[in-house]
């Protein structure tokens, strides 16, 4: 044994910190119940007496939680307060949370995180309080589904992302395209892309994929097999059906636009979700799926010069409705929170029509109540209602590993999807089969 | 090299003599201005540390919390993981690339600036200049300059013809490795030189004089001079260089993500995967650094023992 | 020995490309937080409207530059005092455990941090540091240590023992000895450790994110959040701006304390 090595060993050894540490572990070994008050005594309507109250939000999503935070705190006496955390370490930052009882009142998350998040205990029960809600029905089950564990409910919709299909009118014009007529299936997806291509301007190219990025290539591709008729996993979320004949169609779309000249727009290979909207926003690519949420700016940038844009449903190989990828993020109150009727009281009110309209339809943004969907748009931008239509096709994928199977870096489905448009796409089998390994666990 | 090491000629003094009075007040006063360091370790290192073998132990979910001791299947499950070998394998190939370039260029930036000149200060604030900036800040820099939409990185090397024009310098395994390496040599050479510098100036001047007088060249005096008492300073710079690059994160989970399909996938990416994105097991997560701990541990005994030979 | 006219004129230019080529990045992050670019504040021309978005973001500049000064404050008070005693122990005083301390202190740089992050959160919280800015500094003083605790060593190896032991001869114990004879020749090496104190203090993101509340947040923190606002893009003028504000606090050290540690330098070293 060298000298170093001894000496570290030994240096550890008789220390107090033993004692100290194990001292650290026995309250941790007994956490999980939570330290915060309970569900028990929250009154319907919650409470509204001054509190303050901390609200997590992952920092892509800052400019909407800015306009719900703003709305709530002008018309209550609580005040929300909002906590950005980095989107990449929110998983990180809530597990440590956890862990030391220090999570904020109110917490939200990636819809596709939430039945992970739920099971393991992270939020309070709050099954009376959502069953108790009047207008239940008229918000988005999906969300509500996803924190939902042996019919213990723990979330309410907070933000609805649904992905559709934009095109670059400009672009469109140019390659001799109707700008006002999007593709309505995948062959007429990768004519127009093609079309795009071939115009052979500097930089510009037919679509984008977020190459080495599970969480925008699901975003892309599922609602294209969605609407071909065709499911990606089986019902309980266990097993992967990637290698349908819908599913092939959509990949050999995208591998023969790979091997088009400018046909997938540079750096597409490589994207690892940190830019993946931004060559469309500044105009580069022809058409693609992308971020419903981020649709309202796309517009309010045509206003100030940039590209003008069109808006549909994402079509699959035949026409049809075509569908979406409802995504968008969730929201519970935690087994930290101490302030549980307050923070019931931003929830219930979250749901109101009268919310959803000030916060989010009024801004552009996508409301989580159906009838304010509905009713709540006349005076919005035509493309606005047009996304926000996509919403009866669309679904939410759930399954405990679908990070870990699809948006996890380096996931069995990046791979699948780089074999299938820059690699071998003969091996589609097997890379399928890796899928169903981790989400069969 | 009689200045270079006093410590060395006083070890050899105690051990011939009997612990004396002296012997314990030198002891006293060597501990007491030791404390605060110790303080340190301790408070802040040894307990964390010690919760991380309990961890290594457990099964231990990043939300569930401590679920009992469960020793090895957490090191039975990293061990079986389909990314370890592959992670290992990459992490070393870095740190072989990065530790000769850092060093070489360290120790030649050093010698270049040492004199004293207005010239050799402008020099060095240059070299300097990108140390200052955080890593984090230095790889987002960087992938401003690799991204093909705003950089200028993929035109120039496609004006070049290095390259093709919608081509990405992260497209493949070997050059995002090499796209990496440079954002971290352009971080630390500055570094590396400063720390060389402080190990130059610990050499005499007279011994260089005495040298030229016997009229060798510079290549020689480099050689049998500056090499050999440079030598505790280049062991301890190849230690640091080692051990950060082994343990190298921020700027693979900024640039490449581990990618292309985890071409440039490092052992603490893993770690961090386990942890917090793939299997949220902090438990596997803590295996993973142990192991990944005591190969420094050893790795770094064995260069420290270079270092050692060379005093006595 | 003259070095020819045209062999030195070669040397100079390669030299001044070699530092070009160091500075450029910087240069280019410079000018391009001024340059107009789709997706950031600074749309149409060339203007400072990214240094105003980032002015106003959420708290507000003056209070992330607030928290980065007192967590960068902590580190280096901490790393100076700690590493200087530290350096003086394990260089001037044969004990038993010197050894022992010093390759324990090296063995901090031997642990992922990314591991460290929730045992150090979990045992903060029970000692009460948990949110805490000075917490924050003592962590990353930590960080701190093994490089600088081995660069002091080395700063008090170089001087001769005789110095000292004229002072211990003249009366002064072995504290007087260090702040009145020996401080004044290690000081260069103080300042080096005082100025990557800082540099790591002022530019660390990882340890406030899982430290403390967003109240509490340093510069780059923030920075963090608002490069990605908006899903799967980008801010790179917020981002370019955000390195700039970073950078000139540190550049100005840079700058400001480069006669210290020239001046160490060049004690004795003449060119190999």
């Amino acid at each position: 044994m060298t000298r170093s090595n001894r000496f570290t060993v030994r240096s550890w050894k008789p220390l107090a910190a033993i004692a100290a540490a194990a001292m650290l572990i026995s309250p941790l070994a007994a956490c999980g119940g939570g330290s915060g008050s309970s569900s028990a005594d929250i009154p319907a309507g919650g409470t509204d007496d001054g509190t303050k109250l901390t609200l997590w939000v992952r920092s892509d999503k800052e400019r909407q939680a800015t306009n719900v935070a703003e709305a709530y705190n002008k018309s209550h006496k609580n005040q929300i307060k909002v906590e950005l955390v980095p989107s990449e370490d929110m998983e990180g930052k809530v597990g440590t949370s956890s862990q030391t009882d220090s999570l904020p009142d109110l917490l939200s998350g990636d819809v596709v995180r939430i039945p992970y998040w739920a099971s393991e205990g992270i939020f309070m029960d709050i099954t009376e309080q959502i069953d108790g809600l009047d207008n239940k029905d008229d918000l988005q089950q999906g969300h509500i589904d996803a924190g939902t564990v042996d019919g213990a409910e723990y979330t309410l919709p907070f933000f609805t992302d649904q992905s559709v299909l934009v095109w670059n009118k400009d672009l469109y014009e140019q390659a001799g395209l109707d700008p006002d007529k999007g593709p309505s299936t995948v062959e007429e997806f990768y004519e127009q892309a093609k079309a795009v291509a071939d115009l052979g301007q500097d930089g510009v190219a037919g679509t984008y994929v977020g190459g080495q990025c599970g969480g925008a290539a699901v975003f892309m591709t599922f609602p294209m097999i969605w609407a071909s008729g065709e499911e990606v996993m089986n019902e309980d979320g266990t097993k992967a059906l990637l290698d349908g004949g819908a599913s092939k169609a959509v990949f050999k779309m995208y591998r023969d636009l790979a091997n088009t000249k400018n046909g997938i727009g540079a750096g597409s290979q490589v994207e690892n979700c940190s830019t993946w909207t931004t060559p469309f926003a500044n105009g580069k690519i022809g058409v693609m799926p992308y971020a419903g949420a981020s649709v309202a700016t796309l517009i309010e940038a045509e206003s100030k010069g940039g590209p003008h844009i069109g808006v549909s449903a994402i079509p699959g190989t035949k026409k049809g409705n075509g569908s979406s990828f409802l995504g968008g993020d969730a929201v519970g109150i935690s087994k930290d929170s101490k302030n549980a009727a307050q923070a019931w009281n931003f929830l219930q009110w979250l749901t109101t029509e009268d919310a959803q309209q000030e916060a989010f339809a009024d801004k552009g943004d996508t409301a989580s109540n159906l009838k304010v969907i509905e009713n709540g748009y006349k005076d919005v931008d035509e493309r606005i209602q047009i996304a926000n239509g996509v919403l009866k096709n669309g679904r939410t994928p759930v399954s405990p590993r679908f990070n870990e199977a699809f948006n996890a870096s380096g996931s069995p489905w990046q791979i699948l999807l780089q074999d299938q448009i820059w690699g071998d796409s003969g091996k589609l089998k097997a890379d399928n089969q890796a899928i169903t390994d981790v989400l069969a666990q | 090299m009689s200045a270079a090491s006093p410590q060395s000629q006083s070890k050899a003094r105690l051990r011939k003599r009997p612990r004396s009075k002296a012997a314990m007040a030198e002891t006293r006063r060597g501990w007491s201005y030791a404390a605060p360091d110790w303080v340190f370790i301790i408070g802040l290192f040894i307990v964390p540390i010690v919760l991380l073998v309990v961890m290594a132990g457990s099964r231990w979910s990043l939300m569930g919390g401590n679920r009992g001791w469960n020793f090895p299947e957490n090191f039975i499950k990293v061990f079986e993981h389909p990314l370890l070998l592959k992670s290992m394998g990459f992490t070393l190939k870095y740190t072989v690339i990065v530790t000769i370039i850092l060093l070489a260029l360290g120790l030649g930036l050093a010698l270049l600036v040492q004199e004293s000149s207005k010239w050799n200060s402008i020099l060095r604030t240059c070299f300097l200049l990108p140390s200052a900036t955080g890593l984090a800040s230095a790889s987002l820099l960087f992938y401003a300059l690799y991204s093909p939409q705003v950089g200028p990185v993929t035109r120039i090397l496609s004006f070049f013809g290095l390259m093709e024009a919608d081509g990405s310098v992260l497209a493949t395994g070997s050059s995002a490795l090499w796209a990496t390496t440079l954002v971290i040599v352009w971080r630390y050479s500055g570094y590396y030189m400063l720390l060389m510098m402080i190990g130059l100036q610990s050499i005499p001047g007279d011994l260089y004089e005495a040298a030229r007088m016997d009229g060798a060249g510079t290549w020689r005096i480099f050689r049998s001079i500056t090499l050999p008492l440079m030598k505790p300073t280049i062991v301890m710079c190849l230690v640091y260089c080692v051990t950060g690059s082994i343990l190298a994160f921020d700027q693979f989970f900024i640039i490449t993500r581990g990618g292309p399909n985890n071409e440039t996938l490092t052992v603490v990416q893993l770690i961090y995967s386990f942890a917090f994105e793939s299997k949220k097991d902090l438990g596997m997560a803590a295996a993973l650094s142990l192991l990944v701990l005591v190969f420094l541990v050893i790795i770094n005994s064995i260069q420290m023992r270079g270092m050692r030979d060379d005093t006595k | 020995m003259k070095t020819p006219m045209w062999k030195r004129v070669v040397g100079y230019i390669l030299q001044a490309l070699l530092a070009l080529l160091f500075v450029s990045p910087l240069l280019w992050v410079l000018i391009s937080s001024f340059s107009p670019q789709p997706g950031s504040s600074q749309i149409d021309g060339w203007g400072i409207n990214n240094y105003l978005t980032l002015f106003g973001f959420q708290e507000g500049l003056p209070r992330y530059l607030f928290n980065s000064i007192v967590v960068s404050l902590v580190a280096v008070v901490f790393s100076v005092l700690v590493c200087t005693l530290a350096g003086y122990s394990f260089s001037r005083f044969n004990y038993p455990g010197r050894n022992l301390g010093f390759m324990v202190t090296l063995s901090i740089l031997m642990v992922p941090y990314a591991s460290l992050l929730i045992p150090m959160m979990v045992w903060f919280k029970s000692i009460g540091l948990n949110n805490s800015l000075v917490g924050v500094g003592l962590v990353l003083t930590l960080f701190q240590l093994p490089m600088s605790v081995f660069i002091m060593r080395i700063a008090f190896d170089a001087i001769p023992k005789s110095l000292e032991e004229a002072a211990l001869c003249d009366g002064c114990n072995s504290l007087q000895a260090l702040v009145k004879v020996l401080m004044p020749s290690v000081k260069p090496s103080m300042v080096t450790v005082g100025l990557l104190a800082f540099l790591e203090a002022w530019n660390n993101f990882m340890m406030p994110l899982y430290l403390v509340s967003s109240e509490n947040a340093p510069l780059p923190l923030a920075l963090v959040n608002m490069r990605s606002q908006a899903m799967g893009a980008i801010d790179y003028g917020i981002t370019e701006a955000g390195v700039v504000v970073l950078m000139i606090p540190c550049a100005v050290l840079f700058l400001a304390l480069q006669k210290y540690y020239v001046r160490g330098f060049m004690a004795g070293a003449v060119k190999g």
